[in-house]
């Protein structure tokens, strides 16, 4: 198990070093847009190359999100309760959690194809726009895996002797 | 059954998971997503999924969070929160309670860029309460000053909240953001009071620091130029409209990251650090705003904010009342929750109400970033006070909670009168626009 969850956690790492390059690309390409433009020749479709990287950027970002808490929680009832009501309650939540992020997976493979289909593309690059619903679903997959580390975590504190 | 009483259903559901300590994002999605599939089909909830998420994703309009978040970052890595600290205290520290002055100074120069006000308090509570500690002042006065001051950054443009607020309401973010200006000026001059008149009053809370000439005072400021330079950067390349919203946000990193690495204030492990801050809260706020639009298509299909906003038209209260209606659900609600899923959550339904009472809704924009910045400080559950006593763990929560009270006090008295005269807020926005 030990063995699974760091390969887990080094995809996680490994998606989150994606989305750092695409942040740092799309400050190069605007800067780099607004200055050429200044000039009189704008870097064509910065527009959507910006929103392409944004994209893969916030995808990538979820799993590593999940991993390190970044995300807004409320813990003001939880938190009064023992250490064993506690993992009870976040197994829960990160069943049904899991749930959701594969469907939300399955449902993006389902766009993507769709759009494949349809031979949709951007409107100045023409570039495939499905491929991006693919890494938005390959993120959402990863963050379904990333819970399962905590997963298994909670249902030993739960039902783990004490 | 009725959609509405699904809808109510579906808000009060909402509610109690959120106490599970689910994160917020994540419950808005899962609620809208089975409320809308209850309501219209299995199969449109699970469309509505795929595509809400990647329409926000991909949304060229929300580039401009990461850009800005980034700025923050770079900055706040490149030692430059310190330096504005450093020159505040420059300026006020050798007056009684003048470190827990230069706090709330720096937290509004710093403009705080983290998108919550949770994690500019806890940024100022690592810079300020060390300082604050060396200089024999009293824990309440320091924690109360890094707790409160935290809120300060969401008026000082540039704001991720005012940014969210912005894009939900088709509001012009610049507007929003030199509205932003003057109340954040005005309730920081109101802290230096309250801070002044508790310092007045309880000598011990803040001695009196260093005194130094002039000269010295000058010179401090010339470490903080490149800041004015940035913030002079992008505020005019946005206001004279050579820029885009996103496209000052990406300027700004490009001069803060430039700056830095001419002055050699960033390291390789700051500019990782800063990528990392970046995606992390750039994430939390995207996926909120993800969550909050499948949530919202749920309360459209359920026609909430409609029958609400009718309801309230019947109410035949004075518009006034109904305002300090909405204040109060703020301020309740900003006790619990982050002010910003806060307010993705409330805005479908009491926006088109502000609209049709005729209010401003830039104004109202900044009113309700004051009021949910009393909320995450009020006791008995300020959500900033518990992020600066996790911080400082020597510090009691009472003992915040009790620092916190002057404050409290002085930002109470600032939205009144604020409500009161929106003229403030209104002033430079119709000026320049």
């Amino acid at each position: 198990m030990e063995a699974i969850n760091r390969l887990i956690y080094k995809l996680v790492d490994w998606v989150k070093n994606l989305g750092g390059v695409a942040l740092v690309g799309m400050m190069t390409i605007t800067t780099l847009d607004v200055t050429t433009r200044y000039f009189g020749h704008p870097i064509f479709g910065a527009v959507e190359l910006v929103s392409f990287m944004a994209t893969i950027l916030l995808a990538c970002a979820m799993p590593m999100t999940h991993v390190e808490n970044g995300h807004v929680g409320v813990d003001l009832v939880v938190r009064l309760l023992s250490k064993r009501s506690q993992a009870l309650i976040d197994t829960f939540t990160g069943f049904l959690s899991l749930i959701l992020f594969s469907l939300i997976c399955w449902q993006c493979v389902l766009y993507g194809q769709s759009m494949q289909k349809t031979g949709e593309v951007s409107m100045s690059l023409e570039f495939p726009s499905y491929i991006f619903v693919y890494v938005v679903a390959v993120a959402f997959g990863v963050l379904g895996l990333a819970i399962i580390p905590q997963l298994t975590r909670n249902l030993r504190t739960t039902f783990g002797k004490k | 059954m009725n959609p509405t009483l699904v809808g109510v259903i579906g808000i009060v559901v909402l509610i109690l998971v959120f106490f599970t300590r689910m994160p917020v994002a994540y419950v808005m999605t899962m609620v809208g997503y089975v409320g809308f599939s209850y309501l219209v089909s299995g199969a449109a909830g699970l469309k509505l999924l795929s595509r809400d998420f990647y329409e926000v994703y991909s949304s060229y309009g929300l580039t401009i969070i990461p850009m800005f978040v980034f700025m923050g970052q770079l900055a706040f890595n490149a030692g430059i929160s310190r330096r504005l600290y450093d020159s505040a205290y420059h300026f006020v520290g050798s007056y009684r309670g003048g470190l827990a002055t230069a706090t709330v100074c720096a937290c509004t120069a710093f403009g705080a860029v983290s998108g919550s006000s949770p994690a500019t308090a806890a940024t100022m509570a690592t810079v300020g309460l060390p300082e604050m500690k060396r200089y024999k002042y009293a824990p309440e006065l320091s924690s109360g000053s890094v707790a409160s001051g935290g809120g300060l950054g969401m008026l000082m443009p540039p704001s991720v909240v005012l940014i969210v607020y912005g894009i939900l309401t088709e509001q012009s973010i610049g507007a929003l953001f030199v509205a932003g200006i003057l109340p954040a000026i005005f309730i920081t001059f109101l802290f230096a009071v309250a801070i002044f008149v508790y310092c007045w009053k309880y000598p011990l809370q803040g001695p009196a620091g260093d005194k130094f000439t002039w000269g010295e005072k000058f010179r401090s400021l010339s470490k903080i130029g490149e800041t004015l330079v940035v913030f002079l950067l992008v505020m005019g390349g946005l206001f004279t409209g050579i820029f885009t919203p996103t496209e000052a946000g990406g300027v700004g990193s490009a001069a803060v990251l430039l700056v830095a690495l001419l002055r050699k204030q960033l390291s390789w492990k700051g500019f990782v650090k800063s990528i990392n801050e970046t995606l992390r809260t750039s994430c939390m706020v995207l996926l909120l705003i993800a969550g909050a639009t499948v949530f919202g298509h749920f309360l459209a299909i359920s026609r909430i904010p409609f029958n609400v906003a009718s309801w309230v038209a019947e109410l035949n209260m004075p518009a006034f009342a109904i305002v300090l209606m909405i204040m109060l659900v703020y301020l309740i609600g900003g006790c619990f929750i982050d002010a910003l899923a806060l307010i993705m959550l409330t805005i479908p339904i009491f926006y088109p109400i502000i609209l049709n009472l005729g209010y401003d809704p830039i104004w109202f924009g900044i009113i309700i970033v004051l009021v949910t910045q009393m909320g995450v400080i009020t006791p008995p559950v300020g959500i900033n006070v518990y992020v600066v006593a996790g911080i400082a763990k020597d510090i009691r929560l009472e003992t915040i909670f009790k620092g916190v009270l002057p404050f409290l006090i002085a930002l109470i008295i600032g939205t009144i009168f604020l409500i009161a005269v929106p003229q403030i807020t209104l002033w430079l926005p119709r000026l320049m626009y």
